[in-house]
């Protein structure tokens, strides 16, 4: 075919289109999916019984929103991700809310530490935080999936991972509401391991999920 | 890549183009192909004329897919010239691995003689077989079949002929082989 054959094509098969919102909008319609479920979630495990002592302590506010902050970024960032052309600046977005969070559970594990000598540093066994997180991850992650497959697929791994970023992020977010473990050092590795192991296993899905042979059969002439 | 007062404004085609206006697409389609053959040309000079006119095709096909992405209050040129850019890598990306599989012969056994002229046809030995295997298959994997395997045509000659997307094809024929594969060894 050659080039101007083609164009009559793509003219022939020109329909109207709904514009994709910016990603800020896409990100507060994506937080309208997942936050019923995350309170259906919540409800369903039950809230922790101490939750509203917990929200008079300023460090588990701030960790708090830290992880809902970096689920929040990294979304945008995703949905960002999928438009041509749009600063790359934006990919960094979730690096600070990601270091607050980090910083936050590592200052406490530094505390602890301080105060209980290594003793207070011990570490059990805690599995359920990865399922935990996984299920409650898992709606945001298909509105998620749903929704970025409708944009460009510019940057099929880093565009998952911080589409898994965000939904595992918000996971953890509604973890800390039902699951009533403080420990620093519990919290560092077993919850924030399993957002960061989820998000870096989901990566490797990337260009299955997202790449331009679906997006041009799909959607082209 | 700057525009001349007397280019049309590419922003505001593309918008129209959204809403479905055919004009106003074609207009910015025609304007486009000669930025897009002249960057691709600067970015790939070692290519022949052939392949950058492919290379623009595929950045127009892939522009086409997304045009929903486009934001009228964002610049036109930087939205294409990073979809182009992405396009071109992946191209690459398809050489190297199309290269790493081809294997350079200096005389392709041709004799009847030769098995290895022979394992394909020993296979599929009864014509018939496959002539009814073919029949059966669904309409699109069928004329799929018949225009690329049994009339030869390229991806891109059989997706003007059928009206179809060269995608779409690709995906009809890779179903169709599969399905003759399985008719064909039940025999």
């Amino acid at each position: 075919m050659d080039t101007q054959h083609l164009i009559d094509t793509l003219i022939d098969n020109s329909r109207p289109v709904q514009r994709l919102p910016r990603p800020w909008v896409r990100c507060a319609l994506w937080l309208a999916i997942a936050v019923p479920y995350l309170a259906l979630i919540v409800v369903m495990m039950s809230p922790r019984p101490d939750l509203a002592t917990k929200f008079a302590e300023s460090r588990f506010l701030i960790e708090q929103l830290a992880a809902l902050a970096t689920a929040v970024t990294a979304a945008i960032a995703a949905f960002a991700a999928t438009v041509p052309g749009y600063n790359r600046k934006v990919l960094l977005l979730p690096v600070i809310p990601l270091a607050v969070w980090l910083g936050v559970l590592g200052q406490g594990c530094i505390s602890t530490w301080l105060h209980l000598g290594s003793a207070g540093l011990s570490l059990q066994s805690d599995w359920i935080c990865l399922p935990a997180i996984a299920l409650a991850g898992a709606v945001p992650a298909i509105a998620m999936v749903v929704m970025l497959r409708r944009g460009a697929p510019m940057m099929p791994y880093l565009t998952v991972a911080l589409g898994a970023l965000a939904s595992a992020g918000l996971g953890n977010f509604a973890l800390r509401l039902f699951h009533a473990q403080d420990a620093s050092l519990m919290v560092l590795v077993w919850q924030f391991g399993s957002v960061f192991l989820l998000a870096a296993s989901a990566t490797y899905a990337g260009p299955y999920l997202l790449n331009w042979r679906s997006v041009v059969t799909n959607r082209s002439v | 890549m700057t525009q001349t007062p007397d280019e049309p404004i590419l922003e505001a085609l593309m918008q129209a183009a959204q809403q479905g206006d055919k004009q106003a697409y074609a207009r910015l389609l025609k304007a486009i192909v000669p930025k897009l053959q002249v960057s691709i040309r600067r970015q790939r000079p070692f290519l022949p004329t052939a392949d950058i006119e492919d290379l623009v095709q595929e950045v127009l096909v892939s522009m086409h897919a997304v045009r929903a992405t486009y934001d009228p209050s964002r610049p036109f040129m930087p939205w294409l010239m990073a979809i182009a850019r992405n396009r071109l890598v992946d191209s690459v990306r398809v050489y190297a691995r199309s290269k790493a599989n081809e294997v350079n012969v200096d005389e392709y056994p041709v004799t009847f003689s030769d098995d290895a002229a022979n394992n394909v046809v020993d296979s599929y030995r009864d014509p018939e077989a496959l002539r009814k295997a073919i029949q059966m298959l669904p309409q699109g994997q069928r004329e799929a079949v018949e225009l690329l395997k049994l009339r030869q045509m390229s991806l891109k000659e059989a997706a003007a002929a059928s009206g179809t997307s060269v995608g779409a094809l690709k995906v009809s024929v890779h179903r169709a082989i599969g399905a003759l594969r399985k008719a064909l060894s039940k025999d």
